[in-house]
């Protein structure tokens, strides 16, 4: 398959299991929410306002649910030879080309939930905050030789500033 | 510079010349004092103004006076240890800046890493021949000496800016910028200069002023349509003291606007009440934005904005001192010529060609569409965009840090796509919207070919073959110049 988003190249895609993650992390979050959510307007409103926040955070936690699996699906990431690309997203998309050469570090990261399931982030660091090249749910031993192949492209394609 | 010779490894011989240490100006606890003394009296003094007030039963005035001159007594003191504890050593070897009554501070700095330096003139400081030294060295934090004479200043920020640039100079060398009103000397080439009326014009003719205004004139038709004429008053006051406060901030903060060039590089000199100098580094410059207000396109009249590593945020409303991203406050197309030419002396943003983007793009841009352009060629990317406001947004490939496509729903059903350039600092956010959808990869390979594949001499950098050449250029003559003046 070969359109804009995914073009021809040596994609990479996401441990299956990072959608479970996802999916924890969204019902955890999500449940959290509209509780102080619903505890606040219980406060202030009477019970039909109750109801409906807890109506209306119910769906979208259910909604998160149903997608992550589909969003982990979408990302994807190919190392070519002179930039890594990372493409994302469902209904907004996005790919996004990082040259090696601009990386200034490249970090792995893993929270609780992800350790969990042996997972881990990649995150790479250029001088510009919008780049946003994170990479989540690889699993460890992937995310740690990803780092190392990515630090030595860039060490040897190092640009100047 | 003589012929080099091999540097001898170490000079056991020549011992250290002894350090000689400087303070600040003695008058720098009276500026600092003063500050305070009129907070006190101004805080104070409004109750003993009968202007349309009940008198109020107030403590007699020899109380309050002596109340003042405490505070200005402790102020003074205050002031008197903090200079006294201040030294700082600026030769050959380091710069070096000890401060601090109880808790000892020494800052050191090296050279190399200078960036920029300002040199600001607040008013009291000003009527004193005072100015404070600022020194970029990329951090939040800038190490400041205040208060030098101005001369002192002068002299030693030429210095700095010649040892960031690799130049062995000698520190005591006199500037030759010791005017009151600006900050010139006879090396310096003026390349622009904005003259007040013209700050004035075009302030008052921006589109900050017009929504002021327009925000006023609909609060008061609202108040007229509810039978409230004195809500017109109410609301007229506060208006049109905005107004004389937002064009009289701009008029004094960009006071005498010149942009100048000399050995070390730009400068950039303004202000009416306090004067400030600031250098300007083009190889830190990351993107630049010209944009121009409705009324400006009938003037004639542009501003240009950079993104500047480490100068924080991009100044909207010009503050009056500190640091300002803006380097043009207002003037022609020629103007913005010369000055984005010596920003940048490789690289033209006119020659670019431009694109339009298809019709379709109406849909999604329906009032920018026609104004819609975006191109790019070896040394830089160009997009125009915007409705009422229009703007250029310029940015050379060698400061691109990762490029994006993007698409949302209704771009993804008109085929559409657009494209983000991403910059280290990130405030002004140079992107092209609306493209076509069906070319825009190969425009981002391109791009990332131009990104990987830098041209061999920054865009910043003029003709290797002129005097003022690149860093390390003068790095390498460096070299020479340190081995002849050791000997």
């Amino acid at each position: 398959m070969s359109d804009l988003f995914t073009p021809t190249a040596d994609w990479q895609r996401l441990s299956p299991a990072y959608a479970t993650v996802r999916r924890l992390g969204a019902l955890v979050y999500n449940l959290v929410a509209t509780g102080i959510v619903c505890l606040g307007t219980s406060f202030f409103l009477d019970w039909r306002w109750v109801v409906a926040a807890a109506v209306a955070g119910l769906s979208w936690t259910l909604w998160r649910v149903i997608r992550a699996g589909r969003w982990v699906r979408s990302f994807g990431y190919a190392e070519r030879a002179e930039d890594l690309l990372i493409t994302r997203g469902l209904w907004n998309k996005e790919l996004t080309a990082i040259p090696y050469g601009r990386m200034l570090s490249v970090n792995v990261e893993s929270g609780p939930i992800e350790r969990a399931w042996g997972l881990a982030k990649v995150q790479l660091v250029t001088a510009s905050i919008h780049s946003a090249g994170h990479i989540p749910g690889l699993s460890q031993a992937d995310a740690a030789a990803l780092r190392d192949r990515l630090i030595v492209a860039g060490e040897a394609q190092a640009l100047p500033l | 510079m003589t012929e080099p010779v091999a540097p001898p490894p170490d000079r056991p011989d020549a011992s250290p010349p002894a350090e000689v240490t400087e303070r600040p100006h003695p008058l720098t606890p009276l500026i600092r004092g003063w500050v305070v003394l009129l907070a006190v009296i101004i805080a104070f003094g409004r109750d003993y103004l009968p202007i349309g007030r009940e008198p109020q039963p107030l403590p007699p005035l020899q109380f309050l006076l002596g109340a003042v001159g405490v505070v200005a007594a402790a102020s003074g003191i205050a002031g008197y240890f903090s200079w006294r504890f201040t030294r700082f050593v600026i030769d050959a070897e380091k710069l070096r800046i000890d401060s601090g009554v109880l808790f000892r501070r020494s800052q050191r700095v090296a050279f190399d890493k200078v960036q920029s330096i300002d040199v600001v003139q607040p008013l009291a400081a000003r009527l004193f021949g005072l100015a404070e030294l600022q020194i970029d060295v990329g951090s939040h934090e800038r190490p400041k000496l205040r208060y030098l004479s101005r001369a002192r200043a002068y002299a030693l920020r030429d210095y700095l800016l010649a040892r960031a640039k690799g130049v062995q100079a000698e520190a005591d060398a006199a500037s030759d910028s010791t005017s009151v009103l600006v900050d010139l000397g006879a090396q310096d080439e003026v390349l622009v200069r904005v003259p007040p009326q013209v700050l004035l014009l075009a302030a008052a003719t921006s589109h900050e002023f017009w929504s002021i205004m327009a925000t006023g004139v609909v609060a008061a038709v609202i108040g007229i349509t509810f039978n409230q004429p004195w809500l017109v008053l109410v609301i007229a006051i506060p208006t049109a003291s905005t107004l004389i406060g937002f064009v009289g901030r701009r008029v004094t903060s960009q006071f005498n606007y010149t942009l100048s060039r000399r050995a070390h590089g730009l400068r950039i000199s303004r202000g009416l009440t306090s004067l400030t100098s600031q250098s300007l580094p083009p190889r830190r410059v990351q993107a630049v934005q010209i944009s121009q207000s409705p009324v400006w396109r009938r003037l004639g009249l542009y501003r240009i904005d950079l993104e500047v590593i480490g100068w924080g945020h991009v100044t909207d409303n010009e503050n009056k001192t500190g640091v300002s991203t803006i380097l043009l406050p207002a003037g022609t197309i020629a103007q913005v010529r010369v000055a984005l030419a010596a920003l940048w002396p490789r690289a033209d943003f006119e020659s670019v060609e431009l694109h339009q983007p298809p019709a379709r793009a109406r849909w999604l841009h329906p009032l920018a569409q026609p104004f819609l352009r975006w191109g790019h060629d070896d040394a830089l990317v160009v997009s125009r965009h915007g409705w009422l406001v229009r703007r250029w947004q310029v940015v050379p490939h060698a400061r691109i840090q990762s490029v994006r496509i993007t698409q949302g729903m209704v771009s993804r059903t008109l085929g559409l796509a657009g494209l983000e350039f991403h910059t280290a600092g990130g405030q002004i956010m140079p992107h092209a919207p609306g493209l076509d959808a069906a070319h825009v990869l190969e425009r981002q390979s391109e791009l990332l070919r131009l990104v990987h594949h830098p041209a061999e001499v920054d865009v910043s950098d003029a003709d290797p073959g002129q005097a003022d050449a690149g860093p390390e250029a003068l790095r390498a003559d460096h070299a020479e110049d340190t081995i002849s003046s050791s000997e």
